[in-house]
């Protein structure tokens, strides 16, 4: 109360001064009075008010006209008041959704990690980074201790909090299997029963598991619903879709999934992706299949990390920085 | 309780006359011009709900004079349908999506003292106060 | 981006037109107008995309809890002449082997 009284005297010695000189300084004051009043929160009704009030005490005679007509604009501003309060509370809560939402992301990020193998034969290379401040895509690489490496690539529908808190059922059911079972088809036959009972009709998640055997180098792989990845043949220096056929899961509870077998040879890759990467935009235009694989090629010399990274950087940067869609990808290289 | 003066809600015209008759008794009482605007600007709120969503009731004022403090209290009562959730419409951001003014977050920043009651099917009451400082 | 939707109906069967992008912003939109025809016993609803020219994995979603729906009400969804862009979703998503997608498809893709 006593700091408003304070400001009355202030802002009455203000209205004066400016009256009397119509003085630029007096108007910076004025900015400063009205910035201070947000400070403490105080509404524009009150500022009229200590208006009317210095106005009174400068001119005793004030004709009854312009008293009324302060009198209706103090009643006018009563509502812009109310909303600019409400505006703040709504601020605040705000600024706690926000800090709520990156103690979660804190949480996914500590959930979903997964350490990229160290395998002598295979040269490994994998990014995922999010749109939004969560991920709603995943990845995630299991070693059986005999030479066997699984890659599961998977993208939710929808982004940010709710695809994140699906993604962490998925992670904790793969976490449930034994090691000993990593059939690409039977991973997704499993997880299509988790997920076709746990979530809402109209959420769905396409995957792509993936069985790398080191010591026979073949790749075993299926695919559901995924977004296809690419084959690299070192030998003729080509790329080939892995284009097979799978439903995504959670769609329908009978589903099985055919399962594939490729002979890797040396210096091929196996490039892993979600649509977060095909799906790239320049302006208005989807980047086409070619300029992807253009990208890679153009980096393929160098360790699989480094070439994944770079590839992000460059449809980082033709996007303008802003990612749409959480982007996700990942390279194996035979080496031996 | 005992309130002798009420203005029944049934029309919007009524709504006007319950923020005259609110704001000749806050001005009685010895409510400044900011808190009298205040006031009026709470009756109409709690008025138009009435008139939007329960069709009929009325809005009653009394002066309160205590050892220490003097004030006015408000009663907005309808038998309208009610609200079943209470808590959300006392949320900021709710009522406003709508456009429909400040809403019952409004009317208690404006007020001192704010209590709801409300019965699904039975109807509304809201009893707000504003002491004299 | 907006998505523009036209209900008619004619004896069983309600066409739904569809122009516009089918994405997270639309898609609640979209639920909202096809499920409850999807709930009409013994009706087919063919919703025709032939103006759709972008849809994205939330708009998948709607006509993936479309479809369970027709199950459990024994009606039957029917989709017609989309996109190429968009037939490709489908394809990837393995719904063309579920769903009943027309197959003349525009943009000359089977």
């Amino acid at each position: 109360m006593s700091t408003l009284k304070l400001d009355l005297e202030n802002y009455k010695e203000l209205l004066q001064e400016y009256i009397k000189t119509q003085d630029e300084q007096a108007l910076y004051q004025a900015e400063q009075f009205s910035k201070q009043s947000m400070q403490q929160n105080i509404s524009p009704e009150e500022i009229i008010n200590v208006h009317i009030q210095s106005l009174q005490e400068l001119y005793p005679e004030m004709p009854d006209y312009i008293q009324a007509s302060m009198n209706f604009l103090l009643e006018t501003m009563i509502s812009y008041g109310l909303a600019y309060q409400e505006h703040q509370s709504l601020r605040e809560k705000q600024l706690e959704l926000k800090s709520e939402i990156s103690v979660a992301a804190n949480m996914q990020k500590t959930l979903l990690s997964t350490v990229k193998p160290d395998v002598e034969e295979v040269d490994i290379g994998a990014l995922s980074v999010p749109a939004k401040q969560m991920n709603g895509d995943y990845h995630h690489f299991v070693q059986d201790g005999k030479g066997s490496l699984g890659i599961a690539v998977a993208d939710v529908i929808g982004k940010g909090v709710p695809a994140a808190l699906c993604m962490s059922m998925i992670k904790y059911s793969m976490d449930s299997y034994p090691e000993m079972r990593m059939d690409p088809s039977v991973i997704l036959g499993s997880l299509n029963r988790v997920v076709e009972r746990n979530v809402d009709a109209s959420m769905f998640i396409t995957m792509f598991y993936g069985l790398y055997n080191s010591n026979t180098h073949t790749f075993s792989y299926s695919s559901a619903g995924h977004e296809p990845g690419f084959y690299y043949y070192s030998d003729r220096d080509e790329f080939e879709e892995i284009d097979v056929p799978g439903l995504v899961l959670g769609v329908s509870p009978e589903t099985s999934y055919t399962q594939y077998q490729k002979k890797v040879e040396k210096g091929d890759m196996i490039i892993l992706l979600t649509d977060g990467v095909t799906e790239c935009r320049q302006g208005d235009r989807f980047i086409e299949q070619e300029e992807i694989l253009h990208v890679i090629k153009q980096y393929s010399h160098l360790p699989a990390q480094e070439t994944v990274e770079n590839v992000y950087k460059h449809f980082e940067r033709l996007q303008d920085f802003h990612l749409r869609d959480d982007f996700t990808l990942i390279i194996l290289k035979r080496n031996v | 309780m005992d309130f002798q003066s009420c203005v029944n809600i049934k029309k919007e015209w009524d709504i006007v006359g319950a923020r005259q008759l609110g704001r000749d008794i806050a001005r009685k009482i010895g409510f400044g011009t900011v808190d009298q605007a205040r006031i009026a600007t709470a009756i109409s709120e709690l008025a138009r709900n009435i008139y939007l969503y329960a069709g009929t009731g009325k809005v009653c004022f009394e002066a309160l004079e205590d050892m220490n403090q003097k004030g006015i209290r408000i009663l907005a009562i309808d038998s309208g349908p009610g609200i079943k959730e209470l808590s959300q419409v006392m949320e900021d951001g709710f009522s406003t999506s709508g456009g429909l003014g400040a809403g019952l977050p409004g009317v208690k920043r404006l007020m001192d003292d704010f209590d709801i009651t409300s019965e699904e099917g039975k109807g509304t009451e809201i009893t707000v106060i504003k002491w004299l400082r | 981006m907006n998505l523009t939707i036209d209900v008619t109906n004619k004896e069983n069967v309600a066409y739904v037109v569809l122009s516009g992008e089918v994405d997270a912003f639309t898609a609640p939109k979209l639920k909202d107008a096809l499920l409850p025809l999807t709930k009409e016993e013994g009706q087919t609803v063919e919703v025709d995309l032939h103006n759709v020219n972008y849809m994205d994995s939330t708009g998948l979603g709607v006509f993936i809890s479309a479809l369970k729906s027709t199950k459990e009400y024994n009606t039957e969804l029917k989709l017609v002449q989309m996109q190429e862009r968009v037939y490709r979703l489908f394809k990837i998503t393995g719904l063309t082997e579920i769903m009943n997608i027309d197959s003349t498809v525009q943009g000359g893709m089977q």
